[in-house]
């Protein structure tokens, strides 16, 4: 079982990778914001999965840190999202 | 499978750490760091160190990335445009060559330590003498909470030094608004720091009463408190304080000082920090929850910079820390 967790987990991090590609790329501020919290979510998907592989619950506190702290990275880069390049629809 | 696991997560950590290092982006780099904080949080997991993960994943993917993020904001609407300046090419290859020799140091030192030397063997026959399970717990408030004090005190010292960095005229004032100026936009953050704080401050509290047992603690829940007070300072829910407030100034310091008051008290048990025999968990759990609202706090006051505004103010505001 733990080793389909194992498999499971390696998947994810090669999604973040590709998250991460996005990321680099962009081309816009908006991009790499949502292309880094795709990258938090994957972490947050391993965290889950090595704490279900290794039986230790403590690792889905550090889950729950992270979603709760990735929600005010993005609302911080929303605030300062004022200019209207950084809007989607560019109408600022 | 394992193996493979760590391969691909190490080659992502360099991969992440580097573009954080060379892309000219600001917010490209930024992005990076707060990744690379999370896959580094990812490799503490893998190595069975939750306490460090969960320190990892809060203070240096987590504040750290929005105090940069907010950095930048700022530099923007000072007229930086926040992209890194050409340098010249003998600065970078002394960078380069410090950086090199650094590492190769530290790599130096952490492979001359013999596998077998751990403190955890000296640590966990102290253990049931404390009442507490966690072993990072009890070598950070009882074994060495000396160290543990002193950086109670380094976190007050670093927020006074932000504060001194306010020009003359507008102390005592407040930081500047962090809130969104755009109003459909207001309207969505205040509904969600309104609900963020409760859920933060459930989680913080419970991350403290978790740290006696198993991993958490009051640096990680103080964190995790900050996280909330700035989505809801950012939202509107909540206003920033004055710096003179006395509830404010109260919230500030009782951390440090409970530990220091609990470790003076303890001079008449054998010497200073030493807690008396059967109340030791007691004690570290005064401290840590005390401790846990002052990092909170000092935090977020740390992200949110020196004052800018002076009194008085025609905005009123509400106080935040009236439930500290």
């Amino acid at each position: 079982m733990a080793d389909w967790f194992t498999l499971a987990a390696v998947f994810l991090l090669l999604s973040i990778a590709v998250a991460l590609v996005r990321c680099w790329r962009g081309p816009g501020p908006v991009e790499r914001i949502m292309a880094a919290q795709l990258a938090g979510t994957g972490v947050i998907g391993v965290a889950v999965v090595l704490g279900a592989a290794r039986r230790d619950a403590a690792m889905l506190d550090a889950a729950l840190i992270g979603t709760l702290l990735a929600a005010v990275a993005v609302t911080a880069f929303a605030r300062s999202a004022a200019r209207p390049g950084d809007r989607p629809d560019g109408s600022g | 499978m394992t193996g493979a696991f760590d391969i691909i997560l190490c080659l992502m950590i360099l991969g992440a750490a580097g573009i954080a290092l060379f892309v000219r982006d600001a917010l490209a780099a930024i992005a990076f760091f707060i990744a690379f904080g999370n896959l580094l949080g990812l490799a503490w997991l893998g190595l069975d160190a939750v306490n460090v993960a969960l320190a990892e994943i809060a203070l240096g993917a987590g504040v750290t990335g929005v105090l940069l993020i907010l950095a930048r904001a700022r530099l923007l609407a000072l007229g930086d445009d926040a992209t890194c300046a050409d340098t010249s090419a003998w600065l970078r290859a002394g960078a380069l060559a410090a950086c090199a020799g650094f590492v190769l140091l530290l790599a130096a030192a952490v492979l001359s330590i013999p596998p077998e030397s751990g403190l955890d063997r000296a640590v966990a026959p102290l253990m049931p003498g404390l009442g507490i399970e966690n072993r990072v717990t009890g070598v950070l408030l009882a074994f060495r909470a000396y160290d543990t004090l002193l950086e109670s005190f380094v976190l007050l010292g670093a927020l006074v030094a932000v504060w001194s960095l306010a020009p003359a005229g507008v102390w005592p004032g407040r930081p500047a608004d962090l809130g969104v100026a755009d109003v459909p936009m207001r309207r969505v953050a205040r509904s969600f720091g309104r609900f963020l704080l409760p859920v933060a401050l459930v989680m913080a509290a419970y991350l403290v009463w978790a740290g006696s047992d198993v991993p958490g603690g009051a640096f990680q829940a103080g964190t995790v408190l900050a996280g909330g007070l700035m989505v809801s300072a950012i939202g509107g829910a909540i206003g920033l304080p004055r710096s003179d407030l006395p509830g404010l100034r109260v919230a500030l310091v009782l951390g440090p000082l409970v530990f220091l008051l609990i470790g003076l008290a303890g001079m008449g048990f054998g010497g200073f920090l030493v807690y008396p025999e059967g109340s030791a968990k007691a004690a570290i759990l005064a401290i840590e929850y005390s401790l846990f609202l002052s990092i909170g706090a000092t935090l977020a006051l740390l992200v949110a910079g020196p004052n800018v505004i002076g009194w008085p103010d025609p905005a009123g505001g509400t106080d935040r820390h009236s439930d500290c």
